[in-house]
């Protein structure tokens, strides 16, 4: 059937309309904001260019913060997708009981991250402590996230407790859509398990490899719900020479700086991730697109 | 044919509907000669409170209704205050917490100078003389004890009154822990990731700003917002912090929760609780039968006998609204009529700020207060002076390093000279 022009302008109008009005308004509002000294109140707002911006290169509680989300993002890159493919690899194996392994892994991904924060936050301080002092382990006596250079860390490894199901869930999909013709004629080829691997099944998944990384990247860029739950962005630690917070990553620092009443340089900060993140991202995409073998 | 007819009216309808909803949805407001005050307030403890006060109220006050709004548990009161007034909605009484709030709504703050409650009260929110704000209760705190750990371990409360007292006090109970059944003698937390800086960067602090001065005397953090640090009373505030700190449960203290540290001192595991009146409701609940008092917080190298006395927040009327006498009006009667009195104390829990209240508080540390008030010789907290975030973002990572290492006095002071300094740049 024929589809008139008026119909489909009129099906596409509604979701044009919000998607304008909530993302490219808001958008180019806050681009203006972050050049302002807006409070978030005040009905005077005064523009004053590039201020907010210099003032963010040059404070180092927000160039710590950058550092450490940088940080926290390649370590979630690698271990996620790491975890993740191994555990690909095992429930698409001839495991018994594989489909009741991939519900498992993936139910983490279902709770939410500020319940997730606090469980943890409880099974570090609490739980791990006390069994290190009743069987006198000294690394455990003090809670992991009370220490400045293990805090990311900890936090990685929840993440990727939390997320590498759903990463596995890609890359299952990708394992299963492999025809199965190309690893048994490996094998008759005499091609062992990890040449296998190596060989054929990774640069047959590059596409799953882009999407994967795209995801863990964004996703921890953005981190705010676990990290405010888990570590509430502590405990503080020293740099350039000024006491900062240890964990505090960029989107809680924005967060932070808005419920300070600071709206205008909360903004700028915003706009500094956005632009990080969208380069990144784009880099990454690319990188990995040149990667991918069509079939 | 008549299928795509039906599906193109169908649609045009639907966008008609929508965009009639989008145009008189708004509609008209309505019109009335009944006054309706709108009340904003986030102490959700007191809730059913005022809630009944202000049914109480507009019962007995024909044409007029006071409608209150609490915005539950912890949440985010500025951001909400932002969205009602962006949305048109400001109420006609709302609260602040202090200089940080009143400057950001100061155009819509009445002047309150002329109420009959005003002389009766020494915690009122005033700015350049006038008044701005009604005193919703007076909090307080000293460093709260547990009698009976003291009594055992033979330590009289009432001569805690120098650091140097503290420091002999804590070293007894540090020695006899095992006997007294106590994890450590203090209660204290000072860290980022339990939410805790207030309890250092903002209540304990608040003994530099205001301790051993007269309880108008605000000369010391009038010098800290011009970026000056008393360097000399300062290094005595150390001290005094570097006690409580050294002598505190280190779970609790760097990575404790509120739960956990109240936990601690109800449970009888600590002597020493850092904290205000506000626990009382949780002592009850935790099933709290000894006694407790207060010692001051003796931080200076002479005697000290008072504790720290405040109003956390004020409520202020909005001077733009037309309903701004009605509001003004129902402030007045809680602070005047016995009716008021009796929601303040016997229904909200409140120590209430006001001089002609003879009723009494039911907690122990309220009640404690309340005497100490009575009796006079308190000194101020003014930490509501500083800029907004300034105890989170900026005392707060401080505290908690210092906490890490007690022992680092001087990168302490070193950190906060720059920090106060940074203050007056802003």
């Amino acid at each position: 059937m024929k589809q008139s022009r008026l119909i489909n302008v009129l099906f596409v109008v509604p979701c044009v309309f919000a998607f304008i009005m909530i993302i490219i308004i808001p958008f180019f509002f806050g681009l203006y904001y972050s050049m302002t000294d807006w409070n978030g109140v005040n009905n005077d707002v005064n523009f004053i260019g590039f201020k907010n911006f210099k003032t963010l290169l040059s404070s180092p509680e927000f160039l710590f913060s950058f550092l450490i989300t940088v940080a926290y993002t390649l370590i979630n890159i690698v271990l996620v997708n790491i975890v993740s493919f191994g555990l690909s690899l095992m429930v698409t194996s001839k495991l018994r009981r594989r489909n009741f392994y991939r519900a498992g892994f993936f139910v983490p991904y279902l709770i939410g991250g500020i319940v997730l924060g606090y469980i943890w936050q409880f099974l570090l301080n609490n739980i791990l402590v006390d069994l290190g002092n009743m069987l006198s382990i000294e690394v455990l006596k003090t809670s992991f996230l009370s220490l400045p250079h293990t805090v990311i860390w900890t936090m990685a490894v929840v993440n990727t407790w939390q997320y590498a199901g759903y990463i596995m869930l890609i890359y299952v999909a990708s394992i299963q859509s492999i025809p199965a013709s190309l690893m048994e004629a490996a094998n008759v080829d005499g091609a062992n398990y990890i040449t296998r691997v190596f060989r054929i099944l990774i640069p047959m998944m590059a596409n799953a490899f882009t999407i994967s990384i795209f995801l863990t990247l964004t996703t921890s860029f953005k981190q705010f719900d676990m990290n405010l739950t888990l570590t509430n962005g502590g405990p503080a630690t020293r740099f350039l020479d000024v006491p900062v917070k240890a964990s505090q990553l960029l989107a809680m620092n924005i967060f932070s700086t808005a419920t300070a009443n600071r709206m205008a340089e909360a903004q700028a900060k915003a706009v500094v991730l956005f632009i990080a993140l969208l380069v990144v991202s784009l880099i990454q995409v690319s990188v990995n697109k040149k990667k991918e073998v069509e079939m | 044919m008549m299928k795509k007819t039906l599906l193109r009216f169908m649609a045009i309808s639907l966008m008609l509907a929508a965009a009639a909803g989008m145009a008189f949805g708004t509609g008209a407001a309505e019109k009335s000669k009944d006054v309706t005050v709108n009340m904003f307030q986030l102490k959700v403890e007191i809730k059913d409170a005022i809630d009944g006060y202000a049914a109480q109220y507009s019962a007995a006050h024909p044409g007029v209704t006071v409608k209150v709004e609490t915005l539950g548990g912890g949440g985010d009161y500025g951001g909400a205050m932002k969205a009602k007034a962006q949305a048109g909605q400001m109420p006609d009484i709302f609260m602040i917490e202090g200089r940080g709030g009143y400057d950001i709504w100061k155009d819509y703050i009445a002047d309150l100078s002329g109420e009959p409650w005003v002389a009766d009260t020494d915690l009122s929110f005033k700015v350049d003389g006038k008044v701005m704000g009604f005193p919703v209760a007076i909090e307080g705190y000293g460093l709260a004890y547990n009698a009976d750990i003291l009594q055992k371990a033979g330590i009289d409360p009432a001569k805690l009154t120098t650091r140097t007292a503290y420091e002999n006090a804590f070293k007894v109970l540090e020695s006899k822990k095992a006997e007294l059944g106590i994890d450590a003698p203090v209660a204290m937390a000072a860290s980022v990731a339990g939410g805790m800086w207030w309890v250092a960067g903002q209540h304990n602090l608040a003994a530099y700003w205001g301790g051993g001065l007269d309880f108008n005397d605000t000369s010391i953090i009038e010098k800290a917002l011009k970026g000056e640090l008393d360097q000399a009373r300062f290094l005595q505030y150390t001290k005094y912090l570097q006690l409580l700190f050294k002598y505190a449960d280190k779970k609790i203290l760097l990575n404790g929760s509120y739960d956990d540290q109240v936990g601690s001192f109800a449970q009888g595991k600590t002597a020493f609780l850092h904290q205000g009146n506000w626990v009382d409701p949780n002592l009850k609940q935790l099933g709290v039968t000894f006694k407790i008092g207060y010692a001051p917080h003796a931080f200076l190298d002479v005697e000290q006998k008072g504790l720290y006395l405040f109003a956390p927040s004020w409520y202020c009327v909005n001077a733009k609204s037309p309903n701004a006498e009605a509001a003004k009006a129902f402030l007045a009667s809680i602070a005047t009529t016995p009716e008021g009195h009796d929601y303040m104390v016997n229904k909200a829990g409140m120590i209430p700020a006001f001089k002609s209240v003879t009723l009494k508080p039911s907690g122990q540390l309220s009640q404690a207060l309340m005497a100490a008030n009575a009796k006079g010789g308190n000194y101020g907290v003014f930490f509501g002076m500083l800029p907004d975030g300034a105890g989170q973002n900026i005392f707060g990572p401080i505290f908690d390093l210092f906490a890490q290492n007690p022992d680092n006095i001087n990168q302490f002071i070193a950190d906060m000279t720059r920090a106060v300094a940074n203050l007056a740049k802003k």
